[in-house]
């Protein structure tokens, strides 16, 4: 294994895989938390070159916490398809970046190799790829999946209502999530963050939003997103619940801190087989987002879009209908600006995909991050280029409860018309007849809140 | 001639009969729009958002031109930005603690951009404040209180010495011995654990300003520490929030901080084990771990 390469005759020698992995990463506020950066452009370059011609043999060989100690590499390790593995085990990581743009390479042939790469292989071919390289990646892509609803089908662009509340007022969740709906959003997931991580107020919530989709017949899925813990006792109490919710994170310590690990994930997966709502083969929703394992200092020297990748190897074990990156929450000293986060989003959906997950993701920002709404705006229309299964939809992108800025009720519409993108079938179907929609474009009732009856 | 150059020649020929692009239609009469639906006037209030006023503070009920919003919206959405952003940006003058009467301090952060980026750098402070500290500030104390910018100076300028005041008298009508009041820059949370192991106080108290909203940059946060060491962590604080004249009143919350600094040192605990279900009717929402009541919206843009 060569770790050293030679830029203008200067040698630039790395110690280890994880090292080559952290200084090959774009720049990130989060990598220069954590001390392990590249010290400028051509270091960078030189760690790049390093990765371009490892094999994926020694990515594998060298995961970024050892199997030892990290039950999250097991898994990727234990799970890993030998037989898909033994088809590109031979490449080195530059082929493999040719191999993925190649025009011949259809979605496929992507997905038939995707059992058999590891999250690090992911990421790494991911440092060698430019932003519109991650794109034409990402959109050939298939990941199809359903719990109620059909999501992921070609030429479709499906969005969350996140109608959150800071006190939990069912009313006001409610009254929200109908606005929503009549603009057309919602055909992913009702997801409703909740101010208090209880089991009553969670089931509590999940009867109300149910009852409303039930009278007007339509066609999408509930989550309210506590704690698993909490959300398993909410099923106990007797509750509906389409689809079950947890934040991952990408190291066996950082999930510690979340309070999970998979055994219980086992359980709650198994719970929600006997007893979820939803039509399924699919039913669980995780959500991630880059510097989530440095903000618990389980990070293990490791950079953040390595770490954001074995989060997608934790979640494929239980073939979701939906993940989603969380992409500028957690604040500029992981992501600090506009470049920043619309790289990540880019990055995280790309992975995601390549391991065969439904990725939607959450393009936001937080008001004390360098990143405008114009930037914002654009963000959500490269995700949607790039066939990103679902953005977020919030009353003008505004989260009264979280505090940050999102995508709106306004901007679904607006990026399906611009690129001719649809929702899912069953929705798409609901909403013409309604009147919200009238194919691509707003039907009559559009936007006619009253079009959704109250339960 | 070859198949290609024929084809170019027969598509030339097509398109050279058409006009690039026809003449548009006849002038238009363009009608006003109707008003409206934000700002949520009488007049121009739609029975929708009418409705969900009483139970949420979202922005419903205001309509759309095709799929976007309208003018009035997009100018209230980006004022509302703005206030957030200013809060964000706004640095505390140099001399603004001295001017005020507080002992002035910093953390190790030079710099606002490194303020955001650096958090651990706001938890720690520089070698001259802890000299000063050290040489100047009351010792062996109950209860040490600091102001400090957090993420709004705007919030720290705005109500934080009122919150100080009443914080402290409220703290001394206890009877507990209330330190130097210090006033720290670029600030954290964790900064306070730092200051109250220098002054060798039984609580340590933050209050600063914290992370904006839309539309909101003036709320305060308040953190108490008992046995203030550098290493606590969350768990061993307690913590209000929303502290600005349209959510909890700086008057009031300063009698329910010294509420809480008290029972810290009665309990010699703090954080998740500090037992506050006696205490429920002097501390109001601050005792349960209920979330906080939204922020009503204003109308930031006026054009008389």
């Amino acid at each position: 294994m060569r770790l050293s390469s030679n830029i203008r005759g200067v040698a630039y020698t790395f110690a280890s895989v994880t090292e080559v992995l952290a200084k090959a990463n774009p720049p990130k506020s989060g990598d220069d938390l954590a001390g392990i950066s590249a010290r400028d452009e051509v270091e960078r370059v030189a760690a790049r070159a390093v990765l371009a011609h490892l094999t994926m043999h020694e990515l594998r060989e060298n995961p970024v916490v050892p199997y030892e100690v990290d039950a999250i590499t097991r898994l990727a390790e234990d799970s890993l398809s030998e037989t898909s593995f033994q088809a590109v085990r031979h490449l080195t990581v530059g082929q493999f970046r040719e191999w993925l743009l190649d025009a011949r390479t259809s979605g496929g042939l992507i997905r038939s190799i995707s059992p058999g790469l590891t999250p690090e292989m992911a990421a790494g071919v991911c440092k060698l790829m430019s932003n519109l390289d991650l794109m034409t990646v990402s959109s050939k892509c298939e990941v199809v999946v359903r719990a109620n609803s059909t999501l992921g089908l070609p030429g479709r662009l499906s969005s969350r209502v996140q109608p959150n509340h800071p006190t939990d007022d069912v009313q006001g969740i409610l009254l929200s999530m109908r606005e929503g709906l009549s603009y057309g959003c919602g055909d992913a997931v009702i997801g409703v963050n909740p101010a208090t991580d209880t089991a009553e107020s969670t089931a509590e919530i999940l009867k109300a939003i149910d009852a409303v989709l039930k009278k007007n017949n339509c066609p999408t899925q509930h989550c309210v997103l506590s704690h698993v813990r909490v959300q398993m006792r909410a099923l106990d109490l007797g509750c509906p619940m389409d689809l079950m919710f947890q934040s991952l994170s990408g190291t066996e310590a950082g999930n510690r801190a979340f309070g999970i690990d998979i055994a219980l994930i086992d359980e709650a997966y198994d719970q929600m087989k006997k007893m979820g709502t939803a039509r399924g083969p699919n039913f669980m929703y995780f959500e991630t987002g880059q510097g989530s394992a440095l903000s618990s200092a389980a990070h293990h020297g490791a950079d953040q879009v390595t770490l954001e990748a074995r989060c997608y190897g934790f979640a494929r074990r239980y073939k979701p209908f939906l993940v989603n990156t969380v992409v500028g929450f957690i604040g500029p000293e992981y992501l600090e600006d506009g470049p920043q986060i619309s790289r990540a989003g880019l990055e995280d959906h790309f992975m995601g995909k390549l391991l065969g997950l439904p990725m939607g993701c959450d393009a936001c920002f937080t008001y004390h991050s360098s990143m405008g709404q114009d930037e914002l705006e654009n963000l959500k229309v490269l995700l949607a280029a790039a066939g990103c299964t679902y953005l977020m939809s919030l009353p003008v992108g505004d989260d009264i409860m979280l505090n940050y800025q999102s995508t709106s009720y306004h901007d679904i519409p607006s990026v399906r018309r611009l690129l001719g993108k649809r929702p899912t079938p069953e929705f798409d179907a609901w909403l013409n007849q309604l009147g919200i929609m009238d194919g691509l474009s707003p039907g009559e009732r559009f936007g006619d809140s009253r079009v959704i009856r109250p339960a | 001639m070859s198949t290609t150059r024929l084809l170019i020649e027969r598509l030339r020929q097509d398109l050279i009969s058409a006009d690039p692009l026809p003449p548009p239609p006849s002038l238009p009469n363009i009608p006003l729009a109707p008003s409206r639906i934000f700002p949520r006037t009488p007049e121009t209030e739609s029975l929708y958002a009418r409705e969900a006023r009483h139970h949420t503070t979202a922005l419903l009920g205001i309509g759309h031109v095709g799929t976007r919003y309208a003018t009035e919206v997009v100018l209230q959405f980006q004022a509302e930005l703005a206030v957030a952003h200013a809060a964000v940006d706004t640095l505390l003058p140099d001399d603004w603690a001295e001017k005020n009467g507080l002992l002035p301090l910093r953390s190790r952060v030079t710099a606002h951009r490194e303020f955001l980026l650096r958090p651990d750098l706001g938890r720690r402070l520089d070698e001259p404040s802890l000299r000063r500290l050290e040489a100047e500030a009351d010792k062996e104390i109950d209860v040490q209180p600091i102001l400090a910018d957090g993420l709004s100076a705007v919030a720290c300028m705005k109500s934080g010495l009122l919150l100080l005041e009443s914080f402290t008298a409220a703290c001394k009508r206890r009877g507990l011995r209330v330190g130097t009041p210090v006033c720290a820059r670029f600030a954290r949370v964790w900064l306070e654990d730092e200051i109250g192991q220098t002054t060798r106080a039984r609580v340590a108290a933050i209050l600063l300003g914290e992370r904006p909203g839309l539309g909101t940059g003036d709320g305060l946060s308040a953190y108490l520490v008992y046995e203030p060491r550098v290493g606590k962590t969350d768990g061993d604080r307690n913590m209000m929030s929303n502290i600005h004249a349209r959510g909890l009143p700086p008057e009031l919350a300063g009698d329910r901080l010294a509420v809480l600094a008290k029972a810290m040192i009665d309990q010699r605990t703090s954080g998740v084990t500090l037992d506050l279900s006696r205490l429920s009717a002097e501390l109001g929402e601050a005792a349960s771990r209920a979330p906080r009541q939204p922020q009503p919206r204003t109308r930031l843009v006026e054009v008389p």
